[in-house]
């Protein structure tokens, strides 16, 4: 293999971490703020994806152009499932982690059936912007260019509002210590609604720019749940930067396991980068949570 | 024994040697539909030792009941071995695969494990459709010697098996122990107990039974192909059927495996496409509605032996978390 081929498979998986990073995001910012590890993350990827790729069949409309309606649609549906189920689960329940836990579980296959019963069974793709730009030796996928710099741009966007809007900031000191959140005069419960619904927003949105990449079926929801708590495991969970970088070698990995390996154990590949993750993790990801 | 452990000893003796006894009457419909209960009260009773007792929350549990599938089809189709030793060795093989398995993944902590077991899961029945040995997507086809009667049969003494697993868990200090741990893990260390040995025995366990009863279907489908060995259904309908009936107790699975399985058999049957919406929302609906099991629920409301498991950390019970 040329030093060139080498640098083209790098750069697939760096633009594909890119939307992994922004899907992710959403992943940890619900765990942030509410300890919550969101199982129906993937299926909001999927559906969302599934949803894009169906518009684009009937309508011919770019996946862009779904994107706020998929975003709002997810953040709809995200702030009911906090205010009308998660809320609801009693507080003295034995472990609300694994309780919650089983809920998000039971709803990703909710969803999963519901995205069947819609859309049925079958593997959907987007076929826009299938050319490519070359520059030098390099082939860049449109598709996969106009993802990650649309991935690129919410990215920034959801940093800033993090950063500099009040409500950003509940999140954040939310997610920090939701007591002294509390002690400073934050509606915690309506910020964990929020990021509830924004978390769930921003997992619809990386599924519309997913749908440029990727094939999908309602019941593949599995693997974008899992590789967006592989992305945020390598950082640590709910680290916002440690997503970023764990979204890159997630990436990279992926693009490398598809050239290298044959397309079935490429399928495995996901389960496996992640369980190898926890495994070789397992200290450090402790550390991150006992904090 | 204690005059009341006999009599409960007796009476689940009869239980059992009524259902064995009831097997050749049952005709071809009811036979499938007790086969399907036991079934689903097994896998659930499985789930039920690491999950329920141990609160290792496994998303995966459904592997060893794929290894104990495929085992059992594959020693039939190449050997001339009797199909209930094969079955055993299916059993012999789920826990000897969750030995290391358990040993690695039981080092993870809440979300990390449950996630690590769903991982586990998908990877094997990837593997399973790829790998040329177990017939790829296809799968292995079994020629049907074997009647629903023997397989039913089998399943009845895995079922009661499990049973009485559990209950010698729940009286003995290995169960306390395993209740200890799932309160608090690094407590229960400090006062002595080998937190590690026993959450894996309790794993060990929960691969155990599932691994068991996957020889079973495999003869009962006279077909092992990954959707049907590791099958997302039966896992989740373990899981719905455990947090029905109740969590860590010892009725709950029964009870929850009796009323829901007949649920799933005729949403199965109507409804394929919808069953798993139908099931994930039983499943968010029970864990708000009746969170805690209706086992629990009900014998608290009949004032039933108080025997109230104190649940929560030792704060929230401090300030009447708890009743």
């Amino acid at each position: 293999m040329s030093a060139a081929t080498f640098a083209q498979i790098t750069l697939d998986g760096l633009l594909l971490g890119g939307v992994y990073a922004l899907s992710a995001l959403g992943f940890t910012m619900i765990f942030g703020v509410m300890r919550v590890v969101n199982l129906a993350h993937g299926s909001f990827v999927v559906l969302s994806a599934l949803l894009a790729a169906w518009t684009y069949e009937r309508y011919h409309l770019s996946p862009l152009l779904v994107l706020p309606a998929a975003f709002a649609l997810a953040y709809a549906l995200g702030a009911a499932i906090h205010r009308f189920l998660l809320r609801r689960l009693p507080a003295e329940v034995a472990s609300q982690e694994a309780t919650s836990l089983t809920l998000t579980f039971g709803l990703s296959y909710f969803l999963a059936g519901a995205g069947l019963a819609v859309f049925g069974g079958t593997f959907r793709a987007v076929p826009y912007l299938t050319g490519a730009f070359n520059v030098g030796p390099f082939a860049i996928g449109q598709a996969r260019l106009l993802a990650f710099g649309a991935a690129a741009l919410l990215t920034g966007a959801l940093a800033l509002f993090l950063r500099a809007t009040p409500a950003g900031r509940a999140i954040r000191a939310t997610s920090q210590h939701a007591e002294g959140a509390q002690a400073c005069g934050i509606d915690v419960d309506a910020v964990r609604t929020s990021a509830f619904a924004l978390g769930s927003g921003i997992a619809a949105a990386s599924g519309c720019l997913l749908s440029l990449i990727y094939t999908l079926n309602p019941e593949m929801g599995d693997v974008f749940t899992l590789n967006a708590f592989a992305v945020v495991a390598i950082g640590g969970l709910g680290s916002y930067a440690g997503a970023l970088a764990g979204a890159a070698i997630l990436g990279l990995a992926g693009s490398y396991v598809a050239y290298f390996a044959n397309a079935q154990i490429a399928e495995a590949a996901p389960y496996v980068i992640f369980i190898l993750v926890l495994l070789v993790l397992p200290a450090g990801l402790m550390g991150k949570r006992a904090a | 024994m204690s005059a009341r452990l006999g009599l409960a000893v007796a009476l689940f003796v009869c239980v059992v040697a009524l259902l064995a006894a009831a097997g050749p009457f049952l005709g071809g419909y009811w036979l499938a539909v007790v086969y399907q209960t036991l079934l689903a009260i097994g896998l659930a009773y499985g789930w039920n030792v690491i999950s329920g007792y141990a609160g290792y929350f496994s998303f995966g549990q459904i592997t060893f009941f794929g290894i104990g599938a495929y085992t059992t089809a594959l020693l039939t189709s190449h050997t001339s071995l009797d199909w209930r030793l094969a079955a055993l060795a299916g059993g012999a093989l789920a826990v000897a695969v969750a030995a290391p398995a358990g040993a690695i993944m039981l080092r993870l902590r809440g979300p990390f494990f449950s996630l690590g077991m769903l991982g586990l899961a998908q990877t094997l029945r990837v593997v399973a459709a790829s790998s040329g040995i177990t017939g790829g997507g296809t799968g292995l086809y079994l020629s049907a010697t074997v009647t629903p009667l023997a397989v039913y049969e089998w399943t009845l003494a895995v079922a009661a098996l499990a049973f009485a697993v559990t209950a010698a868990i729940d009286r003995s200090a290995f169960g306390l122990r395993l209740c200890a741990l799932r309160e608090d893990e690094q407590v229960a260390g400090t006062l002595g107990v080998a937190v590690t040995a026993a959450k894996v025995r309790a794993f060990l366990i929960s691969a155990a039974i599932p691994g068991l009863l996957g020889g079973g279907y495999a003869m009962y489908l006279t077909l092992v192909d990954p959707p049907s060995a590791f099958s997302t259904r039966l896992e989740l309908q373990a899981i719905v059927m455990t947090v029905f009936g109740g969590i860590g107790t010892l009725w709950g699975p029964l009870v929850g495996g009796v009323v829901m399985s007949q649920i799933s058999e005729q949403l199965w049957a109507r409804f394929p496409q919808a069953y798993l919406m139908i099931f994930g929302g039983l499943l968010v609906a029970f864990l708000i509605i009746v969170p805690r099991g209706v086992v629990p629920a009900l014998a608290s409301r009949l004032g039933g032996p108080r025997r109230t498991r104190v649940n929560g950390t030792p704060a929230a019970v401090a300030a009447g978390g708890e009743p």
